[in-house]
């Protein structure tokens, strides 16, 4: 995903100083009478811009030429366009089966005023996630539309100069958000059985791609047998009937986990699957005062004050010699660090009475628990963690109220509850804390949102199994051409999985074949 | 281990050009620094391999008064490993450097002992154009090539030691190249530019089983250590060390050649030159990857079947030359392998094969235009960077050249693309990524090598190389338009020729058409079918297309690529943008007014990108850094601006600025 951002704020970017750097005349044969490049930026891009989770209206805006296209088809409005700027009530149908799908208030933005400078138009309707669903659905099957990559709102204003030199700045700042945020979005969805089969695909891909390049720059001079195309030529049937299935699958395979996620972490024992227990209100994990009860990852989805959330208990971080509890420890890892938030909880018990010193011990929890590539100074930002002191039943009262007092007058830590999932005081407290954490969570558009990424993940996997059709018709005709279908197949995989780059290939090639070095 | 060994028939027929007679040249050539015409030369070309000879030509051709400084004259345009010129990735390297009016192309093709296409079956946009060469005939042509160029100046001589200035103090680090000094010359020779071609021998150092000799080729005596020094010690050039090798030669009349399979050549050589319209001789060889040694390979891919190549050193030569056995093990252990492969049990060995161990400067120490950032001036080309093979030595050479007599004349320097052509791929991969093991080229590299074809090399550089950059001949210039307006008249023709299906196939009975298709499609569409050629449309057609045959080969893969560029096309424009923002090169990262990380500040100041598309290739730099990069560089371009007063454009901005305020609020 990353490569595509950087594409398309390069784009903006270099269309923004075109002015004063001027066109380098083209040079290409192609390209001296050819199509008018004014259509390179012609794709129509739409998203849900409002947040995710139950919400009253949801808001969902299209930019782009196709605006206007898909303002008249979807609302009826075929005589003529609705006053710029000005709130419309009206019926939204899907533009095929001409059924009702919403009723709700419809603005349109004529170029060039609007937030992106396009052609644009907003949809209020209401939240519910079917309703958007259908009508996102719906925008899709307009012709030139897609769904916009994340932030792509925000560049297309850049790109036509609508954002002031204070803005640009909070771009890079955003843009870092952004990428943080797919960093996660994607180590979520790549560790499910969804991730594993387009890794395997990606994998077979560059295979393949990597022994017809060997075929073409090799096999002249090298031992490289007309057979490693027949091979070729299996794999890419293979893979082509593998995505026809799961194209048509109208499961689409896992469902895609949505909602907040929320792992709970820490030491052995200091009651993680109690909490667990407490926040669901049944005895979902087996609970015992025997350090590592818990192994293995015990998931259960809730709803914190109207938004979904679903919410891992983990194993208790320590190194185990048994075999078993540290793949619990290495899953529990894996989840905090796929985790929108995670609850660190400790056993207050063990804490000491000096709030400094306890605050020291409580950092370096947190520090044990924290994914190891991520910065220190992102470590205490409330967003992401919250502590959790439990067992606040076995501590006198004075030194309860002293902790509660005092750590939160402590710089540099993240929001702390002191609760006991035994008495449940101070439960209600810390679930006020966890709805506030949670709701700032939805109102980041990025956090789980299944149908949007689905969407996308569909357009590039229908552009990768249109690329293998190249590959067969130009097999036997021009092998060039043929390599190229399997590249771009390749690049349409690797913006869901990461990109390849032309040595990765050059390597699969030397490992493969015996070409001197 | 087995081996299966084919042997290329050679050639009967000489070629009957006459070159000038080359001693009358040579001896117009002084050998000695007192009969030096001058001390100051524009720009001083130090070697005289492929990358030296392309070099010191593409300075002279540019304008530059240049001299070439080799160790023997002798051994100008040697081939010093394989016989050979061309082949996949490496034959669109001959077609871009002779689109620029270099060398190599018209020597291969004056020396060629037969010719051949690698890849035919493969598509246009991997032909692999190669010939098997004589090598006596390309040394002459190269040489009575550049003794007959204007401007050029050839020595002969050892260099001592490069002249550099002492690092101005305003810019610490940052030298000026002076001139050189020779060996046994008293005066140094000044220049404005030099560039660097030595190729193997910077620190180079022969082996053969395990016994080791200074040197860069056997015979030849190794160059001076002060080059090295200075480059490492002076300008505090990072190097690294590369090994290379070469087969042992074999005695022609020991082999038993009716043990090994023959390979016939193509039956219709094509030149690797623009200008040269046929080739004379008439038979084939097939050849050579690049020196990979027998010993590597067998390690790497045990109890696998090798293949070796026989290949004529020269029409005259009594010596083959064994592609793919490459070693460098003590004599007797050559000559005990080479007998147990088929045919080749009774060989006797004339030479034995070698390795080489030598200096290369890690080449992301230059600019796009080869020249090393911190000392201006001094350009480095061929085996020197990393790199190996002619073609690419060539392809440097001849860029370095273009830049190093452009930084002498004052002209500013000139960049080529990696969009536009393999030079730019060769070059942008050198110098924005380095190397770890000798870099050859690859078809593979080339993210655009739909557009980057050998046939169309001609459109994409002849064109810029004659208005843009000055290295390109006006004789060829104005064959290249002609090729250019011919081939746009023969495609309008053919857009124009719009009928509707049923009436193609009447006009075309064996093109096999969709059936169920009834539409309008036009000449060049039916030209992308597989089975339909240009001439068949003309004999249909000859009214409007009989005028046009002569493109025929070329009109018919325009047709069938034409589409597929079309689609590159926007990626292609988004680079080529990419590449024309430069960031000045004597920003300070650390002390930047933009929030960048320490990690991404260090990465930049390092490896110093001189574009933006460069920094975005760059590991580490992450796309919040481009965008504030990006705002540094647009900032400073307003300023500039505004200090030059433009109104206009100011007034844009603040219109801008009012559109941005009435337009819808961002959530």
């Amino acid at each position: 995903m990353l490569p595509s951002m950087y594409r398309g704020l390069w784009r903006a970017a270099v269309h923004t100083l075109r002015a004063s750097k001027g066109n380098p005349p083209s040079r290409f044969l192609s390209t001296c009478n050819g199509v008018s490049s004014g259509l390179a930026d012609a794709e129509t891009i739409f998203a849900l811009s409002s947040g995710h989770g139950r919400c009253g209206v949801a808001v969902v805006r299209v930019s782009g030429p196709a605006s206007a296209t898909a303002l008249s088809c979807m609302t009826g409005l075929t005589r003529s366009l609705p006053a710029p700027r000005t709130a419309l009530l009206r019926s939204i149908t899907d533009p095929q089966s001409k059924e009702v799908l919403d009723r709700g208030l419809v603005l349109w933005f004529p170029a060039p005023h609007s937030f992106t400078g396009e052609d644009s138009l907003e949809l209020h309707i209401h939240g519910g996630p079917a309703v958007i669903t259908a009508v996102l659905q719906a925008l899709g099957s307009v012709p030139g539309m897609r769904p916009a990559e994340a932030g792509e709102f925000t560049r297309r204003a850049f790109q036509a100069g609508k954002l002031g030199l204070t803005e640009v700045e909070g771009l890079g700042d955003l843009i870092h958000a952004e990428t943080e945020a797919q960093r996660r979005q994607a180590l979520r969805q790549m560790s499910g059985e969804l991730g594993r089969l387009y890794q395997d695909w990606s994998h077979k891909l560059k295979r393949c791609l990597a022994h017809v390049e060997a075929f073409i720059d090799f096999s002249e001079d090298e031992l490289i047998e007309d057979g490693v195309l027949n091979q070729v030529d299996r794999s890419v049937c293979d893979l082509q009937a593998e995505m026809e299935r799961h194209l048509k699958d109208e499961r689409r395979g896992e469902r895609l986990r949505s909602g907040v996620q929320v792992v709970i972490a820490g030491a052995t024992n200091a009651g993680k699957s109690s909490l667990l227990n407490t926040l669901c209100q049944r005895p979902a994990a087996i609970v015992s005062p025997i350090a590592g009860t818990t192994r293995d990852v015990v998931e259960t989805a809730l709803d914190i004050g109207g938004f979904p959330v679903l919410l891992s208990d983990t194993a208790g971080l320590r190194d185990s010699p048994d075999l078993v509890e540290r793949e619990g420890v290495r899953r529990a890892r894996e989840r905090v660090e796929q985790a929108d938030l995670t609850l660190v909880v400790v056993d207050s018990a063990h804490l000491p009475s000096d709030a400094q010193k306890a605050a020291t011990i409580l950092q370096g929890h947190l520090r044990s628990v924290l994914p190891t590539q991520e910065q220190p100074k992102t470590v205490f930002s409330a967003d992401r963690f919250l502590l959790v002191l439990n067992k606040t039943d076995l501590l006198p009262e004075e030194q309860r109220l002293k902790l509660h007092r005092e750590l939160r007058l402590v710089s540099g830590l993240p929001p702390v509850s002191l609760i006991s999932c035994h008495t449940n005081k101070g439960l209600q407290d810390f679930l006020t804390v966890l709805h506030s954490s949670v709701k700032t969570l939805c109102g980041d558009p990025l956090s789980g949102a299944p149908t949007l990424t689905q969407a996308r993940h569909r357009a590039h996997l229908q552009q990768c199994f249109a690329a293998l059709a190249q590959y067969q018709r130009y097999r036997d005709i021009d092998l060039a051409l043929a390599a190229e279908g399997v590249r771009l197949a390749l690049t349409s995989l690797g913006r869901i999985t990461g990109r390849v780059g032309a040595e990765e290939i050059l390597d699969i090639i030397f490992k493969d074949f015996c070409i001197g070095k | 281990m087995s081996f299966s060994p084919s042997l290329n028939r050679y050639a009967s027929h000489m070629l009957t050009k006459k070159l000038p007679p080359l001693q009358s040249f040579l001896s117009r050539f002084s050998r000695h620094t007192s009969h030096l015409a001058r001390q100051q030369y524009d720009v001083i070309v130090v070697g005289g391999g492929h990358a030296g000879t392309e070099a010191a030509a593409a300075a002279a051709r540019v304008g530059a008064e240049t001299l070439l400084v080799t160790q023997k004259i002798q051994t100008i345009g040697a081939l010093s490993c394989n016989p050979s010129l061309g082949g996949v990735g490496k034959g669109h390297l001959v077609k871009e450097i002779d689109a620029l009016d270099g060398l190599c192309g018209r020597a291969g093709d004056w020396a060629g002992i037969f010719f051949s296409i690698l890849n035919r079956r493969k598509g246009p946009a991997v032909w692999g154009p190669r010939a098997q060469l004589d090598r006596q005939q390309y040394r002459e042509f190269i040489q009575s090539e550049l003794l007959s160029t204007p401007r050029l100046t050839v020595l002969e001589g050892s260099v001592e030691e490069l002249l550099v200035s002492e690092p101005n103090p305003e810019e610490p680090g940052h030298h000026r190249v002076t001139g050189i000094h020779l060996a046994n010359g008293s005066q140094p020779i000044s220049a404005s530019s030099v560039v660097l071609t030595t190729g193997t021998f910077l620190s180079g150092s022969l082996f053969m089983g395990q016994s080791t000799s200074p040197g860069g080729r056997i015979g030849d005596a190794p160059s001076s250590a002060g080059l090295s020094w200075t480059l490492r010690e002076r300008l505090g050039l990072r190097t690294g060390r590369l090994r290379t090798g070469t087969p042992p030669r074999i005695v022609k009349d020991s082999v038993d050649l009716s043990l090994v399979e023959v390979h016939p050549p193509d039956s219709h050589p094509t030149p690797f030159s623009f200008l040269n319209k046929n080739i004379r001789c008439k038979e084939d060889a097939k050849g050579p990857r690049y020196c990979p040694s027998i010993e590597s390979r067998v390690l790497r891919f045990p109890g696998r079947q090798h293949q070796v190549w026989l290949e004529p050193e020269g029409l005259t030569s009594d010596l083959l030359y064994p592609q793919g056995l490459s070693m460098t093990m003590p004599p007797d252990v050559q000559l005990r392998l080479i007998r147990e492969i088929p045919g080749l049990h009774r060989a006797e060995i004339h030479t034995p094969g070698y390795g080489v161990q030598y200096d290369f400067v890690c080449p992301t120490q230059l600019s796009p235009a080869l020249q090393v950032k911190s000392t201006q001036g001094l350009f480095l080309a061929g085996q020197i960077n990393g790199t190996t093979g002619y073609e690419e030595a060539a392809a440097q050479g001849l860029w370095a050249g273009v830049n190093a007599a452009r930084w002498a004349l004052s002209m500013p320097a000139v960049a080529l693309s990696r969009t536009e052509s393999y030079i730019g791929v060769l070059i942008d991969d050198l110098v924005s990524r380095g190397v770890t093991e000798p870099y050859r080229m690859f078809t593979s590299r080339a993210e655009f090598r739909t557009s980057l074809r050998p046939d169309n090399a001609d459109l994409r550089l002849t064109l810029k190389g004659f208005e843009e950059v000055g290295c390109v001949s006006a004789l060829r210039y104005q064959e290249a338009v002609r090729v250019r307006d011919s081939l746009q008249d023969a495609m309008a023709a053919l857009q124009a020729l719009t009928l509707s299906t049923p009436i193609w196939r009447k006009k075309l009975p064996d093109m096999r058409m969709s059936e169920n298709k009834n539409t309008l499609v036009n000449g060049m569409e039916v030209l992308q079918y597989n089975d339909v050629s240009f001439e068949m449309l003309a004999s249909a057609f000859p009214e409007c297309l009989s005028s046009h045959k002569e493109f025929a080969q070329r009109i018919k893969i325009e047709a069938v690529y034409r589409p597929h560029c079309q689609l590159q096309k926007k990626e292609i424009e988004r680079i080529q943008k990419e590449e024309n923002m430069s960031l000045p090169q004597d920003i300070d990262y650390f002390s930047l007014p933009v929030s960048l990380s320490q990690e991404v500040r260090e990465i930049l100041d390092r490896v110093r990108p001189t574009t933006l598309g460069a920094a975005t290739r760059l590991q580490g730099i992450t796309p919040a850094a481009i965008v504030h990069l990006l705002n540094y560089v647009r900032h400073r371009g307003q300023e500039e601006r505004r200090t030059h007063r433009q109104q206009p454009e100011k007034r844009e901005e603040r219109e801008e600025e009012l559109a941005a305020r009435n337009a819808s609020l961002p959530q």
